[in-house]
């Protein structure tokens, strides 16, 4: 077992609602690893699914483990941010670092406190008393002194400023991450975790309909800025996605030689944002 | 500090070329340390496989070397080495056609090396 996460047929419903559908997937260790879809995609029912928090059809493996026999084994080695509030409003800062330490037997509670110190975060505080970003801050306080093998962040840095966003990446950067750690991500902030990112999965409907590394996205997927008289020699080659800008096309295209590409026109690395906006055209509609 | 990358090379060879004008302008010396991957992929907000990858390149050239359990440093003559392959590059790519546009305007040397001499923003 080299995966950290090994999922195959994974499927759940919401009585007719299909949330995932037959999802593969295998992530392996020393990834940070972006799940990215828009709103209702099953994004969050998946990170359920692999915290053992939603029951499930099909094969899914976590380190190793069935989560829905061995959650408690797994949660040792396993944490979680919430885009949603967990802790209670009227626990204070030092009460929540003693429950921690008391319950969890991998949490260091001298680095915990390091990096609070590092923050405006009085541990006579109650949590209702901090601003959100501080309560994003507290929950990685937290999480990174913890030693865990995996970190599910789902939509971690949801309705933060942007110098809370760049200081939580940095703080997951320079003292957490590792290449025995595992991080999966969901977010809506794509531009901005980009870079970060090592693996890529788009999911729409429950489906997973972009698994690769981010090296491999470079390899097979190219924007070409082409002028109009050679826009149909463009579109013959079957471009995933065309836009209009200035009076030139913009294609998108997946799997197509990229010297063959360059004869049209401009040939650029497509966004993250670009890729995504062509994989899930229609999703609303 | 906010840094764009463009999109029309891979970003390790950008923070590689990145590395290259800094030894080249001297910022970075022989024997200086080069910052940690991690320092590097939290100052830029980069996954740590991309720098990791950069150094790489630079390993592979020469122009840095790995000391086990201390890091990356700027290898001795590296400036020397770089300069050698900047000027044959110069003279191998960009001379050539530079020459041809010269001798098409038919610009000399002394005209050339007169206007190179004067204050900047002066008319000739």
């Amino acid at each position: 077992m080299s995966a950290i996460v090994q999922a195959r047929g994974l499927s759940k419903r919401y009585g007719n609602t299909v949330a995932l559908d037959n999802v593969n997937l295998s992530i392996e260790p020393g990834r940070i690893v972006g799940l990215v879809g828009p709103n209702g995609a099953g994004k969050t029912t998946a990170l359920k699914a692999i915290l053992g928090l939603a029951e499930f059809q099909g094969e899914l493996s976590v380190l190793g483990m069935d989560p829905r026999t061995h959650r408690d084994e797994l949660m040792q080695q396993v944490c979680f941010i919430a885009d949603v509030a967990v802790l209670p409003r009227w626990i204070r800062v030092a009460d929540v670092v003693d429950f921690v330490g008391g319950i969890h037997p991998r949490f260091n509670r001298a680095k915990c406190q390091a990096f609070l110190a590092r923050t405006k975060i009085a541990p006579t505080q109650r949590v209702r008393e901090l601003s959100k970003g501080m309560i994003v801050q507290l929950h990685l306080a937290i999480v990174m002194a913890i030693d865990a093998r995996l970190l599910v962040l789902d939509e971690p840095t949801l309705g933060l400023d942007i110098l809370y966003r760049k200081e939580f990446y940095n703080s997951l950067l320079s003292d957490y991450f590792d290449e025995e750690k595992t991080i999966i991500v969901t977010t809506h902030q794509i531009e901005e975790v980009e870079n970060i990112l090592t693996d890529l999965l788009f999911i729409r409907e429950g489906r997973i309909v972009l698994d690769a590394t981010m090296e491999q996205i470079s390899e097979r997927f190219a924007e070409v800025m082409v002028n109009p008289d050679k826009a149909d020699a463009a579109r013959a080659l079957k471009p995933l996605h065309e836009r209009q800008i200035f009076g030139k096309s913009i294609f998108l295209f997946d799997g197509v030689d990229h010297g063959t590409l360059a004869t049209l026109g401009e040939l650029h690395k497509p966004s993250v944002a670009d890729l995504f906006v062509a994989t899930m055209k229609g999703t609303y509609a | 500090m906010s840094i764009t990358w463009n999109d029309n090379a891979p970003i390790y060879r950008q923070l590689r070329d990145r590395v290259v004008a800094m030894i080249l302008d001297g910022v970075l010396k022989q024997g200086d340390a080069l910052p940690s991957v991690r320092q590097v992929a939290a100052d830029f907000q980069l996954n740590p496989i991309t720098v990791s990858k950069a150094y790489q390149e630079l390993v592979d050239e020469q122009l840095v070397e790995k000391r086990r359990g201390l890091g990356m440093y700027v290898t001795e003559g590296a400036r020397d080495a770089l300069m050698r392959s900047e000027r044959e590059r110069f003279l191998r790519e960009e001379w050539p056609q530079l020459y041809a546009r010269l001798k098409r305007m038919n610009l000399d040397l002394q005209t050339l090396l007169d206007s190179a001499e004067k204050p900047q923003g002066a008319q000739p």
